[in-house]
């Protein structure tokens, strides 16, 4: 598949670095607690509006289920309406095909520099690299991004770019790329870090010929992208260049202006505890001849990039995602390794059901195993996607088509034989938990099980009383 | 074929239901319908209620009774933090006497050297704190954009309680949206190093609103 590369074949591999990574784990340890606060802080928020989490995110999955029960239909409305305002819009089965209509628009338009607001999708296309390639300059403005640029890295988190990043990195960061010296830094000098990149960055803002942006949604009644940021670079990059691009995925439309003000009660609180982020910006069309600001022209690149072939599929509802990060914020998993183990855009568990959905199954084999099953990420979704489930649903794919090794593959299938036949069940069950404690050390624990030793490479198994579930269940019955 | 016929008829072979017209026309009915979502339950004094929001947002509000005393309030504040004595303003807002305060106020679109931006509104948002601003020849966007600072003057006749009650108002009095609608909900900010909110990212550093008209 064309755009970004995928690495997601080395999620083991790279799952043991990060493990390693000191420095790694002390921003991740840092940040989780903040993360969750801020989400609790904003679900207070909703309950003292009167506001019923569950009840507003009913409305919100209903709202985009109905886009994608008739996502064509949704799509051609937006299109209609978006050009009756002067906007062109352009349509990109893949990565390649983004890169390419960004870079004619480019040489069409005699484009040196590009401003850039977050955009997935440009990940997704690897959009940097081809620009780069036909002697654009991209320029990534929102902060964390600024900083992931700066260090030739992907973003580890899809609204926290950089989270997996120390003061004391970004300073060294930004003293080789801004021609200072290193300093030692405290939390107390984050304002001047955010100071520097404002500085660095303005006159990247004003001299830019096309400014890039994603778009939180589009909206099929007037024809708009609308843009949440707290930073006020996508204000910047969508109001200064003459040449205004949005690239966003074909599953972004919503029908109202209402039911943008529904999903807007539940995305900042969901992502960052806000009730609203900073600037929530409603662009439709382009400058009028008497206006002194606004782009000359607004170009939308709709990207299908496998996303069509969710539909209609049981992975649908993953469609509905509006990108908020509570998934991973709330993940055990994505707070051990951080967002880049999972090695292509989208890291945590919804980038566990959308990688190997949209790079190829077989492109991405430990990605739906990359969950301990609490089902945390299903609690937080704001758009209610059953995250698990989902994953467990990719995981038969694989058994079905082959992907895992032979011995896993036929061990399940025994197993399966076996839980169709209760009796021989319970009596191997039996026979297996008196043997486990046997194997134990006298303190509940196998320290080397040489049946699988990979399960102890890093952990005890820990065991249980000798007796099976259903004979434990049965005396309690009895009692 | 081209992408968009290409993407358009695998989405048509993915969707089931009825037939493209009957499923057109239904999408335009629910454009028509225009339904709310669940509403929040406000208290019903929206001015206090967005005061209190726009300062949890980190905006500083000065309330006085009536247009006329708009320029002595800015300029005080402009004082206070020692801001100097020139701004510039959105065009719609030059019938304001800023010279009678001793303020030197240029009436156009902001550039990266004005240090002082100042605008009215099309209306405020109770619910969240929120200004809601048009872009337009007389209300140009980069007035609330380039400055550090963005003085905002709000007609508390214009509080209005939640974004739907916003857009319902826009509908009424403008029928087509502008070409950029700005909703804005104190300074910039980022956090995004080490997650920790710091103020002043790349818009305005400090937002001040001016609630005119009476007070509570
Ligand atoms: S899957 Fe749900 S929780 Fe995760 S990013 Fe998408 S909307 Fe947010």
């Amino acid at each position: 598949m064309a755009g970004m590369r995928s690495q997601a074949m080395h999620f083991q591999a790279r799952a043991g670095q990060k493990l390693a990574d000191e420095v790694l784990q002390g921003a991740l340890r840092r940040a989780q607690p903040l993360f969750t606060a801020k989400r609790q802080k904003g679900m207070a928020s909703l309950a003292a509006d009167g506001l019923d989490f569950g009840h507003l995110r009913a409305a919100a999955a209903a709202i985009r289920q109905a886009v994608l029960d008739d996502l064509d239909v949704w799509l051609e409305l937006f299109e209609a309406r978006a050009k009756a305002r002067g906007a062109e819009v352009l349509w990109a089965r893949d990565g390649a095909e983004v890169s390419q209509l960004v870079v004619d628009l480019a040489r069409r338009h005699a484009v040196r520099t590009v401003t850039k607001s977050k955009s997935m999708l440009s990940e997704e296309a690897a959009l940097n690299a081809a620009l780069l390639a036909a002697g654009v300059r991209p320029v990534e403005t929102d902060l964390g991004e600024y900083i992931v640029q700066l260090a030739d890295e992907p973003p580890s988190h899809i609204i926290a770019p950089a989270v997996h990043k120390t003061i004391a990195q970004v300073d060294a960061l930004f003293a080789d790329a801004h021609g200072r010296p290193r300093q030692t830094r405290h939390s107390s000098d984050i304002p001047a870090l955010a100071r520097e990149a404002r500085e660095i960055l303005r006159p990247q803002f004003l001299a830019a010929d096309m400014g890039i942006s994603g778009a939180n949604f589009l909206v099929a009644e007037t024809g708009s992208a609308v843009l949440v940021t707290n930073e006020g670079n996508g204000r910047l990059v969508t109001t200064l260049p003459r040449l205004h691009v949005v690239i966003t995925g074909i599953e972004k439309v919503v029908p109202t202006l209402e039911d943008v003000a529904t999903l807007l009660r539940l995305l900042p609180r969901s992502a960052t505890g806000q009730d609203i982020s900073n600037y929530v910006s409603l662009l439709t069309g382009t400058k009028s001849a008497d206006e002194s600001d606004g782009p000359d022209q607004t170009v939308f690149i709709l990207v299908d990039n496998g996303r069509a072939g969710l539909l209609g599929s049981e992975f649908e509802p993953m469609l509905r995602c509006i990108r908020c990060g509570a998934c991973m914020n709330h993940c055990p998993v994505y707070f051990s390794l951080g967002g880049h183990a999972y090695g292509w855009v989208y890291p945590g568990p919804m980038g566990s059901v959308l990688t190997p959905l949209l790079t190829g199954l077989d492109q991405a084999l430990d990605l739906p195993w990359a969950s301990t099953g609490c089902n945390q990420c299903g609690e937080v979704c704001p758009v209610d996607i059953p995250l698990p489930a989902l994953m467990r649903g990719l995981r038969e794919r694989q058994q079905h088509q082959q992907l895992r090794p032979r011995g896993e593959r036929w061990a399940r299938r025994v197993w399966g034989w076996l839980a169709l036949r209760p009796r021989l069940y319970r009596w191997l069950t039996r026979g297996l938990v008196r043997y486990l404690h046997w194997l134990a050390d006298g303190q509940g624990r196998i320290r080397i099980f040489g049946l699988v030793p990979g399960w102890t490479a890093g952990r005890d198994l820990p065991v249980g009383p000798g007796r099976s579930f259903h004979e434990l269940y049965a005396a309690r019955k009895r009692d | 074929m081209s992408a968009r016929a290409d993407i358009l008829a695998r989405l048509r072979g993915a969707v089931a239901g009825s037939d493209r017209v009957t499923r057109q026309a239904a999408a335009e009915a629910r454009l028509l319908a225009a339904a709310r979502g669940p509403q929040p339950v406000l208290p019903p004094d929206g001015r206090l209620r967005f005061q209190q929001r726009a300062v949890a947002q980190a905006c500083t509000v000065d309330a006085v009774a009536g247009w006329a005393s708009v320029p002595a309030a800015v300029a005080s504040y402009l004082e206070t933090h020692d801001l100097g004595t020139v701004a510039v303003a959105t065009p719609d807002l030059a019938a304001i006497d800023w010279a009678s305060a001793g303020l030197r106020v240029a009436c156009r679109g902001a550039v990266d050297a004005d240090q002082v931006g100042i605008s009215g509104c099309f209306c405020a948002i109770a619910e969240t704190g929120t200004l809601l601003l048009l872009s337009g020849p007389q209300t140009p966007a980069t007035v609330s954009l380039l400055p550090e600072t963005h003085v905002t003057l709000v007609d508390s006749r214009r509080i209005v309680a939640t974004m739907e009650d916003a857009f319902a108002l826009l509908r009424a009095e403008h029928g087509q949206l502008p070409r950029a609608v700005n909703f804005v909900s104190g300074p910039s900010r980022t956090g995004d190093i080490e997650q920790t909110i710091v103020l002043g990212a790349h818009g305005p550093c400090r937002v001040h609103l001016i609630l005119i008209g009476e007070t509570v």
